[in-house]
């Protein structure tokens, strides 16, 4: 922030900037910029502080204190005012001041103090700002709900965090997905246990409402009064022992007393109030809660003898619905069509509303459809109305096809730039809707509890079009013909194989796709289609068609492994391959054990491959030759000893490509490599994560490298007629005696049920009859035999190469690997015979059974990040009452917290978040004083909110809510609003600030840098670990993959830690420590009602982000007062 | 990546062993507790070796140092209740509830909560309770205190969940209870099934015996009913010093605890530093009694533990 600077620009031109240069800001920017913001922050302060008069020091001290989002910028900017009056400063000066001090009044929700500052502002000669007037709303209307909120919450599954006008709508969903279920006798629906209790609590509350007479206080004078018990009989329970100390109340009736403490009624107070006969009091007040429209609108006269209208609500799942739905949609839009339609009629589409209505959007009665004017003629024709009638299109498109078209027109609706005016040309528009819609329609995407237009989403979002404007087809036409033609595995679709040769273009290919979207089979083709539109996305040179054939064709054995060619688009097709024949070389191997330690080691070296070019240990100029190197040995493995050459020689050139230095062990080497990082960061930091890897490697008894390879060469020694080194034979004896079978493996039914398991514990039990003397003796003197012995080390090769890629993505606190001594070794690489999953997904196995020996991983080692964080999660322990940790956010929370690392980030980078989210808040701010400025805001925001959230941004800032705003727009929007803005912003101090930061530093602020540094891996959306930011909008869940989707759309973690960061003034090296504990805090926060509750998310992240800027304030304020 | 990266100094993981606590109760052939033992009728032995005893308390009698003649002096006690100068021996006894709010202790679940409630009122006032429920996830719904109405107030505020995940959660409360200094147990409320842990009932159970931590379990199940849970139950109880009960109805829960608090208050605890010993593994404690009639008596004890791992600051070459 330079105010005085923009001033002076403006009136003096940049001579004066070059002079103003020199000043302590000037001073204290270069100090921020090498990563020593606390000492600039302590310089300034110093300075402020000795020289009270100084306008120079004031203005460095604010400005600095704003840059990084600090509160105490607001009083900094108050003094600086003062001593800007007290020398009667020029009124341009204390114009600019006086308005940023109205912008951060209303940042900070103080709309009375930015009054005051705009009026400052004015009376020093500034003028065109003013906090508009809020526009007049319908008065609002409330139901009531008998009780306290927060019982009826804990009983309804709420959030008690939920927006009051939000509460209606979370209970209406709650009731839709969990209310009802299919009877027994007929085709009724039953109520769930769930709402069974919600309902047996509202009569219960409403017994205790009658309790609490017409004060609605629930009054105990005395323990031995009849109103005693009374409420007791309500509440189920009864004394035990006379009115005193000995007084204890027990349960009476089972139903009503678990309700009493499920709703959270203060029983423990009660019964201390009855020990200690003193008076009890309970505020009995019913909750009112804001209802949308009105109570008759949902609950009609007709309807009234249903009893009181939460009863009525809870009672019917098709009004819950209709609820929802209209409660999502843009307030114009749904208004639109409850005037037009007729409720009755809304309901029966309700189900399409709910789901695919979030971006519907009528404007002056008109329909908005994807594709603008242009397209709206072939909307009309689809739907069979013109969107010149909005809610007659709107009902015709829901009542299409069973909702078919209504999630067409949804997943177009989401899209921006050029591929969405690709597929809303007219008639391409229709051709594929066409190829959708098929002959049968039902069931619609809406019936099921997700969404079931998943591929069409994922199809339309992650399409990419080629230079000449047509849609990328990996490897090209012919290879998809052929593909659909000739499939070796069998046909897709008949109707698709014979028209697949006639192909002429990407458009037929698309449309085949697109017929697919709506199979509820594994859709194949689409798969394939996007993930090898991934790999090819970083290439600087598309794959060749043979490549992309043969992934095409190995798609379905190999798929899991190709996030590996994903993420390293400089491996040359020759590696590709060399990688897909290396993998059918060893699943030709017969002997399931020795099949399993060649696929783990060639797995794990792999993967160790792909951690240190990730981290950039390995050149991207070497890593295409590493690999292939190191792949080579597979093709033809015969034996044990085969993979133990192979293993150690990957290690070799794992070390050797990475140019680690050679005076070390190879174990403290891999180690070294594998912490990351080089030796000039945060010592502290990097000793942690060390430490942490080696309690890690203790636990699970691996053998270091240099045990084995002294080993293999001492056996080679004995080979050639030398003595066995003893001491070296008897550690691993000691290691091999630490590894403990199983203790309670499962049940001989279990295992023969499962067949899991088997080969694992055969590689302990083999693992554990090694002894390396008697196969010495054993061997004699035949020299090849005595060679052959290093494969018998094959096994602990293979697990301590495992172990290092569990270690490296070990979660956060890693309780299963510090416990279960056996769990990398249980490493499953085979599962069930002929299953093939030797090359499939890591999957998580064996939860839950007391008889096991605990779960194991199962699969390839391709997504084992991804399955260590889902096997850890239930171990974090949620902080409120009654939290609901999703199964499928949090481990890819977990995710963006360990695969990630933060060595190279440097401290530009961080203040470089750090500016574009104050820059972001100044432009929200800034709208609520400015309506240009608020149009070109809304306008930046539309690519990611849906309009109802758009309206709500924008009638908040309207109303000067900045605050209120803000917790609408989530980090990851703020990054990307700043950026957009930035260009065209040449009055903003901080925008000019920013654009002063990518001058001193372009290469690490490109937009490729700061996506490398604070993007997310997206193993389903982008089939990559790689992390990176794309412009994405936080998608819905979907069926088949619930809110894992969901979850790696949301990118706002890491921007928004990065911020944190960089206003807490910690050094980069610092947040390889800090991100995994926050987000370990964050998801123990979190509070969601719904999977869909991603506001809950941002509350937690907001309070933990809360917890850390009071931590640093106590401790900065310390320090001040010591010095 | 720089050269400096390997310059400093890398920690080293040994093996090292800290103070070891033990309790025990002795009880004759009938079952009842032999009280009023000194230091001096008893002989602490890990894997054979003679341990010396450094301090010895008595159900929640205040702990006494024990000299190197074997002559006994008081620990300074603060207000609080911690050893003055001797931060791990707390006077009384850490007590965790764990109590499984799961959807199978649905029906159970308001007796259960009772039946805590009672246990947690009759403790003796030395001892400190935490109350933690759990079902997928482990919530810590009162931590360690004296206040009693704190623990019953957390108690009091449980809400039912979902799946069950015993083991995972057991483990958690083992590892906040390892953080606590001083005698400690973990009291498991649960009717038994786990469809949601990750960890073995072996791995947790070595977790407790490592640290010292008996587990009781409560189970509000058949004994026959879930075999698996029953014998998981008895063999985690059994190896790290604890007992289990089936007690499927409230009378019986409320004697189960009744027995529990009877084998806190007549315990004995010493705590030893232990003597030079080269295994790294499974260390196997015994407790002799010097006694003429020791013959007669039963210890009721741990097995041993694993020594735990810590760093040195120097390099590995």
């Amino acid at each position: 922030m330079r105010l005085s600077g923009l001033l002076l620009c403006v009136t003096l031109g940049p001579v004066a900037m070059r002079v103003a240069a020199q000043d302590p800001a000037s001073e204290a920017w270069q100090l921020e910029v090498k990563g020593d913001a606390a000492g600039a922050r302590a310089r300034l302060e110093k300075a402020a502080r000795e020289n009270p008069q100084s306008i120079a020091a004031l203005r460095a001290y604010a400005e600095f204190l704003d840059r990084h989002r600090d509160p105490g910028a607001r009083p900094a900017y108050a003094r600086l005012e003062e001593a800007l009056e007290r020398s009667n400063a020029p009124g341009s000066e204390r114009a600019a001041v006086a308005r940023r001090e109205a912008l951060l009044d209303l940042i900070a929700g103080d709309q009375a103090a930015a009054e005051k500052h705009l009026a400052a502002y004015n009376a020093a000669g500034g003028s065109g700002l003013a906090l508009g007037n809020p526009p007049a709303r319908p008065p609002e209307n409330y139901i009531e709900i008998p009780g306290p909120l927060h019982s009826f919450a804990r009983m309804a599954a709420l959030s008690p965090d939920l927006p009051a006008q939000d509460l209606l709508g979370a209970l209406a969903r709650n009731v839709v997905t969990n209310g009802y279920q299919a009877g027994n006798s007929n085709e009724a629906l039953d109520q769930t246990e769930y709402l069974k209790l919600v309902v047996r609590y509202l009569s219960q509350a409403r017994e205790l409402e009658r309790l609490s007479g017409d004060s609605k206080i629930i009054k105990i004078e005395t323990c031995d009064s009849t109103q005693t018990g009374d409420l007791l009989r309500v509440l189920g329970y009864r004394m035990r022992g006379g009115c005193g100390s000995d007084l204890v109340l027990e349960t009476v009736n089972a139903s009503r007393a678990f309700l009493t403490i499920d709703s959270g009624f203060p029983l423990a107070e009660l019964e201390q109030a009855l020990r200690t006969n003193r008076p009890f009091r309970l505020d009995y007040h019913p909750t009112r809660v804001p209802v949308l429209y009105s109570a008759d609108y949902w609950q009609p006269a007709k309807d009234k003898s249903a009893g009181p209208f939460i009863d009525y609500f809870i009672s019917d799942p098709a009004v819950c619905r209709l609820y929802l739905a209209l409660s999502k949609l843009e307030p114009e839009t749904a208004d639109t069509l409850r005037a037009e339609i007729p409720a009755a009629r809304l309901k029966i589409y309700a189900h399409v509303i709910d789901f695919f209505g979030a971006m519907f959007e009528i404007r002056n009665g008109k329909a908005v459809v994807p594709g603008g004017a242009r397209s709206e003629k072939a909307w009309a024709d689809l739907a069979g109305a013109s969107p010149e009638k909005g809610a007659a299109f709107f009902e015709k498109l829901a009542a299409r096809d069973d909702g078919w078209l209504a999630s067409y027109f949804d997943a177009l609706a989401r899209l921006n730039g050029p591929v969405k005016i690709y597929l809303t040309e007219p008639d391409r528009l229709k051709r594929f809707y066409a190829a959708i819609r098929g002959r049968v329609t039902s069931p619609g995407p809406a019936r099921p509890v997700f969404r079931s237009n998943t591929d069409m989403l994922l199809l339309t979002t992650r399409l990419r079009l080629d230079p000449d404007g047509r849609p990328h087809l990996p490897g090209g036409l012919e290879v998809w013909k052929s593909l659909f033609a000739n499939h070796p595995l069998g046909k897709y679709d008949a109707k698709l194989t014979r028209a697949a040769p006639n192909w002429r273009d990407a458009d037929d290919v698309l449309e085949a796709l697109f017929a697919l979207c709506r199979k509820t089979v594994e859709n194949e083709p689409l798969k394939i289609f996007m993930a090898l539109s991934d790999v090819e996305r970083n290439r600087t040179k598309p794959l060749e068609t043979a490549t992309v054939d043969r992934l095409a064709r190995d798609f379905r054995l190999m798929n899991a492994q190709y996030s590996l060619f994903a993420e390293a688009p400089s491996l040359s097709d020759r590696t590709i391959l060399q990688y897909l024949d290396a993998a059918h070389a060893l699943n030709q191997i017969r002997d399931p054990g020795m099949k399993a330690d060649a696929a783990g080691t060639m797995q794990s070296l792999a993967g160790l491959w792909q951690i240190l070019t990730r981290q950039g240990s390995i050149a991207e100029a070497d890593a295409d030759q590493t690999l292939s190197r190191i792949l080579a040995p597979f093709a033809r493995i015969q034996g044990d000893r085969d993979i133990f050459d192979a293993g150690r020689g990957g290690v070799e050139l794992l070390l050797a490509a990475s140019h680690s230095p050679e005076k070390l062990s190879p174990q403290d080497r891999m180690m070294d490599l594998l912490a990351g990082g080089a030796g000039d960061e945060d010592s502290e930091a990097r000793q942690q994560i060390v430490e942490d890897m080696i309690r890690i490697f203790e636990a699970q008894k691996l053998i270091p490298l240099n045990t084995l390879f002294d080993l293999a060469d001492n056996l080679e020694s004995v080979a050639r007629g030398q003595k066995l080194d003893t001491a070296l034979a008897g550690k691993l004896a000691t290691r091999i005696s630490e590894i403990d079978l199983p203790r309670n493996t499962m049940t001989t039914v279990e295992r023969n049920s499962m067949s899991f398991g088997y080969y694992t514990d055969k590689h302990i039990e083999t693992e554990r009859k090694l002894n390396l003397r008697a196969a010495i003796e054993h061997a004699a003197s035949d020299p090849q035999k005595l060679k052959d012995l290093r494969g018998s080390l094959a096994p602990f090769l293979r697990d301590t190469l495992v172990g290092f890629n569990y270690i490296h993505y070990a979660p956060p606190a890693a309780q299963v690997l510090r416990t279960n001594a056996l769990f990398v070794r249980s490493h499953d690489f085979v599962g069930i015979p002929g299953s093939g999953q030797t090359w499939k997904a890591t999957e998580v196995f064996g939860t839950g059974r007391p008889a096991n020996a605990g779960g194991r991983l199962v699969g390839s080692l391709a997504s084992l990040p991804y399955a260590l964080a889902e096997a850890e999660q239930n171990f974090l322990i949620p902080t409120r009452e009654q939290a609901l940790i999703w199964g499928d956010l949090v481990p890819q929370m977990i995710l963006c917290a360990v695969v990630p690392r933060w060595w190279n980030v440097t401290p530009a980078q961080l203040h470089w978040v750090g500016l574009h989210m104050a820059y972001a808040e100044t432009l929200l701010a800034e709208s609520a004083l400015d309506a240009r400025r608020r149009s070109e805001v809304i306008a930046a925001l539309e690519p990611y909110a849906a309009p109802a959230r758009l309206e709500t941004i924008e009638r908040l800032l309207a109303a000067g809510d900045v605050k209120g705003a803000l917790d609408h727009v989530v980090p990851a929007e703020m990054y990307w609003l700043a950026e957009d803005l930035l260009g065209t912003d040449r009055d903003s101090p901080l925008a000019a600030d920013i654009r002063k930061l990518a001058a001193q530093a372009p290469d690490q602020l490109s937009d490729r840098a700061i996506s490398r540094a604070f993007g997310t891996p997206k193993p389903t959306l982008a089939n990559s670990y790689q992390p990176e930011l794309l412009r994405l909008r936080t998608f819905p869940t979907l069926m088949g993959y619930s809110s894992r989707i969901l979850a790696e759309s949301w990118q706002s973690n890491l921007l928004y830690y990065a911020a944190l960061a960089d206003q807490t003034h910690l050094r980069p090296a610092e947040l390889n420590v800090r991100i995994p504990e926050w987000t370990e805090e964050t998801v123990e926060r979190i509070f969601a009602t719904h999977l869909e509750d991603w506001p809950a998310l941002l509350r937690s992240l907001r309070l933990v982000g809360e917890e850390v800027r009071e931590k640093t304030r106590k401790q900065l304020l310390a320090e001040a007062s010591v010095n | 990546m720089a050269a400096g990266a390997w310059a400093q100094d890398r920690p080293t993981f040994r093996v090292k062993v800290d103070l070891v606590v033990l309790s025990f109760q002795i009880t004759d052939n009938k079952g009842h507790y032999i009280n009023g033992l000194k230091p001096k009728d008893f002989r602490i032995l890990e894997d054979g070796i003679p341990q010396k005893i450094a301090t010895f308390a008595e159900g929640n009698k205040p702990p006494v140092e024990v000299a190197e003649d074997g002559s006994l002096k008081p620990i300074p006690v603060s207000a609080e209740g911690k050893a003055e100068g001797r931060a791990d021996a707390f006077v009384g006894t850490n007590v965790f509830v764990l109590f499984d709010t799961s959807n199978y202790m649905y029906r159970g679940f308001v007796y259960a909560s009772d039946a805590i409630a009672d246990f947690i009122r009759g403790l003796d006032r030395a001892d400190s309770v935490a109350v933690y429920t759990y079902s997928r996830n482990l919530k810590r719904d009162a931590p360690l205190s004296r206040e009693r109405n704190e623990a019953i107030f957390g108690l009091r505020k449980a809400v039912a969940g979902d799946d069950s995940a015993l083991y995972n959660c057991l483990l958690l409360t083992l590892r906040d209870a390892a953080k606590v200094s001083g005698r400690k147990v973990v009291i498991v409320f649960s009717n038994g099934p786990d469809n949601a842990s990750m960890v073995a009932p072996s791995d947790v159970q070595a977790v407790a015996e490592d640290e010292g931590i008996p587990i009781y379990v409560i189970s509000t199940s058949d004994v026959n009913k879930d075999p698996i849970s029953s014998s998981v139950f008895k063999r985690i109880t059994n190896r790290t010093g604890g007992k289990s009960y089936f007690a499927k109805t409230w009378q019986k829960q409320v004697e189960a605890f009744e027995s529990i608090r009877e084998d806190l208050g007549n315990s004995y605890t010493v705590t030893y530093y232990p003597q030079p010993n080269p295994n790294e593994g499974f260390r196997r404690i015994t407790v002799e009694v010097l006694s003429d009639a020791a013959k007669k008596y039963r210890v009721q004890c741990r097995p041993g533990y694993r020594p735990q791992g810590g760093f040195d600051r120097t390099r590995t070459q």
